[in-house]
């Protein structure tokens, strides 16, 4: 099937009432989620997972993509509202949407917003659909030496770039695989690490560890800060939603650039949101004629790092939906909810599911456009989820955690674990362990446990074979530099130093 | 020495990584692989050991914003301990008095403690909402969660 005949075929999915509908349940659902402070894409997919068990995959899919990209927006109108990003990808939204939102320019600043991450978000659909199945015909070639060589390096990357000392990122990275070996080995059959119990024996799934580490871990912050904002009500007044000529002729070269940028920064392994709007906002500052006006309120620096953030949650579908292997946190936990509908993405995603793979991209298309309409009047009234007082916010959330694991195995055992790895999760988040190494290396340890036994059983044991293939080596060179460099570097790339430079 | 805290955790993933590795050289061994499940076991907890290790070793000191995110007033630490006791609470009586009953009364009492004031609100919002999880779960998404002690 051809690209051109196959979107069309994906937009009558997506097109239909069905489609249509989810995917407006998604963006609103993702909006809201990701709006609540601290809560991003990953708690907004793993709490959505559950509700898409009984849906048909292509649907469940193109709800779950509106729900990442409603996500991402919804962090950016708390950034601008109440300079309280909700994910780590609009926290440079932040330096000049808050400051625009204090002059009384909120609506403006809530329309620019919306009208970059549109474009930022359509230029790079369009660009994935023209990757994707040129990369899926590359990779239908790779064996199992390739694919181990691509999730090391994807992992080393993820360590590497993650905030904080890089060490811990490789601590939380081997953990998540140590935690993704109990269980019954495939290969063997042996029980491995279930001490006898038999609801081990399956292993742990996925959403305990997702919901744990992220949502949950997340509820303990919001526990600490439960009597501030809230009663902040400043977003009262949001001003016009219009834009001036002026405005416009300013945001249209950084939205440009940065819609490309993003993409790609958002394909390669490891980056992604985050750090595509850091160095969306700091190009922008560098070739800017007035530097100065950027974290006073300058339209150019919130509407670059917001095409950037979204362009880059684009373009980290490229490696998933084509290779089958989640470069970012979030796109991890998409592939858990791929593997939850009994959809493997990579390679013969294309020729086996075509209705879901095209069905995802024309839901993007669609998906920005509700971005775009429901954001822009809407604001004011979605705005209204920063007034529900924590302590609620705080029980929902429990709540609806464990409804999830509960409806997944229908065992409380998994409660008990999902409490686990809340403790987990804080634990790390007190002691600056970064989580989506963890998360990221959990959902591609089993794949590369069984690449590398696969590899060695080819070769007979012998290391010889990681040597004798050419794209395999280079992956794995790559690999090994990314992950020695920053380690024996002592200044590791932190976004929150950049950030104080910044703003 | 073990003042630092990095130090401490370390050691506590070294310990760790020792009982990881302890357990992997225990695993039964399956003749006719060529490449058994214990080996990526092995390698992980080398690894582990290895980079805790270097954690130890590592002289970098913490952050003046790594200090404050890791001191915790102890009536934070106290809610936080409150709060997973309710869960506790919750989980162990979950299918005994079914999801409705339990909801409702956990989102009623955690918010309560939470310091929530307004108690019809509260109470409104609690029962409306663990009714239409429940509803939702069980007759739109055909997910069954437990009645208990609920004829329906």
């Amino acid at each position: 099937m051809g690209s051109i005949e196959g979107l069309m075929s994906g937009f009558q999915v997506a097109l239909s009432l069905q489609g249509i509908l989810f995917v407006f349940i998604g963006v609103f659902v993702g909006t809201f989620i990701g709006m609540m402070p601290g809560l991003g894409p990953i708690s907004a997919i793993a709490i959505m997972i559950p509700i898409t068990y009984s849906m048909d995959p292509a649907i469940a899919l193109m709800m779950m993509a509106g729900v990442y990209y409603g996500a991402v927006f919804g962090g950016s109108s708390s950034s601008i509202l109440l300079n309280a990003p909700g994910v780590a990808g609009t926290v440079a939204t932040a330096f000049d949407g808050y400051p625009m939102a204090q002059q009384g320019k909120a609506g403006k600043a809530l329309a620019i917003a919306a009208i970059a991450s549109f474009i930022g978000g359509t230029v790079s659909v369009v660009l994935l659909m023209l990757f994707s199945p040129l990369l899926s015909s590359i990779a239908v070639s790779f064996g199992p030496v390739e694919y181990f060589a691509l999730m090391l390096l994807g992992l080393t990357a993820i360590a590497s770039l993650s905030d904080g000392s890089t060490l811990k990122a490789f601590i939380s990275a081997t953990l998540g695989i140590i935690v993704v070996t109990i269980g019954i080995d495939g290969q063997t059959g042996t029980a491995r690490f279930t001490f006898e119990n038999a609801y081990l024996l399956e292993g742990i799934d996925f959403l305990i560890i997702a919901l744990g580490l992220f949502a949950l871990a997340e509820v303990c912050t919001l526990i600490f800060n439960r009597n501030e904002a809230a009663d902040k009500e400043k977003n009262e007044k949001i001003g016009s939603l219009k834009l001036t000529k002026e405005d416009v002729k300013e945001i249209k070269g950084p939205i440009t650039r940065q819609s490309f940028l993003g993409f790609i920064i958002g394909v390669l392994p490891g980056a992604g949101a985050t750090i595509a709007s850091f160095i969306a906002y700091i190009t922008e500052k560098k070739i800017a004629k007035k530097p100065e006006e950027f974290g006073k309120g300058s339209v150019k620096g919130l509407a670059a790092p917001e095409a950037a953030n979204n362009a880059a949650t684009s373009g980290a579908f490229v490696p998933l939906l084509s290779l089958g292997i989640p470069g970012s946190g979030t796109t991890a936990v998409m592939l858990g909810a791929f593997l939850v509908l009994g959809i493997q993405p990579g390679p013969l995603l294309v020729q086996d599911n075509p209705e879901v793979f095209w069905g995802i991209i024309a839901s993007m298309y669609i998906g920005n456009v509700f971005l775009l309409i429901l954001n822009l009047p809407l604001i004011p009234y979605i705005s209204k989820v920063l007034t529900i007082p924590r302590p609620m916010l705080i029980s929902l959330v429990i709540t609806f955690s464990m409804v999830g694991v509960y409806a997944l195995s229908f065992s409380t055992f998994d409660l008990y674990l999902l409490l686990i790895f809340g403790i987990v999760g804080f634990l790390m988040r007190i002691f600056s362990f970064p989580a989506a190494p963890f998360i990221l290396a959990f959902i591609l340890g089993g794949m590369m446990e069984q690449a590398l036994r696969q590899t060695l059983t080819i070769s007979d044991g012998s290391l010889s074979i990681f040597v004798e293939r050419p794209i395999g080596l280079t992956l794995m060179i790559v690999a090994v530099l990314v992950m020695t460099v920053p380690l024996f570097k002592k200044k590791s790339w932190n976004p929150a130093k950049k950030k104080t430079d910044a703003a | 020495m073990l003042k630092m805290i990095h130090r401490k955790i370390a050691l506590v993933l070294i310990v760790f990584s020792f009982l990881y590795l302890l357990m992997s050289y225990q695993l039964p061994e399956y003749p006719y692989a060529i490449i058994d499940a214990d080996f990526v076991p092995k390698i992980l907890g080398f690894l582990l050991l290895f980079l805790s290790v270097l954690l130890f070793l590592s002289k970098q000191k913490e952050t003046e914003e790594e200090r404050k995110k890791r001191n915790i007033p102890k009536a934070d630490i106290v809610t936080l301990l409150v709060v997973c006791a309710f869960m506790l609470v919750y989980i162990f009586l979950f299918e005994m008095i079914g999801f409705f009953i339990m909801t409702a009364l956990f989102i009623f009492i955690c918010s309560w403690y939470l310091g929530y004031k307004r108690h019809v609100v509260n109470g409104i919002v609690s029962l409306s909402f663990s009714l239409f999880i429940y509803l939702l779960f069980n007759y739109m998404l055909q997910i069954n969660l437990p009645a208990g002690i609920l004829p329906f």
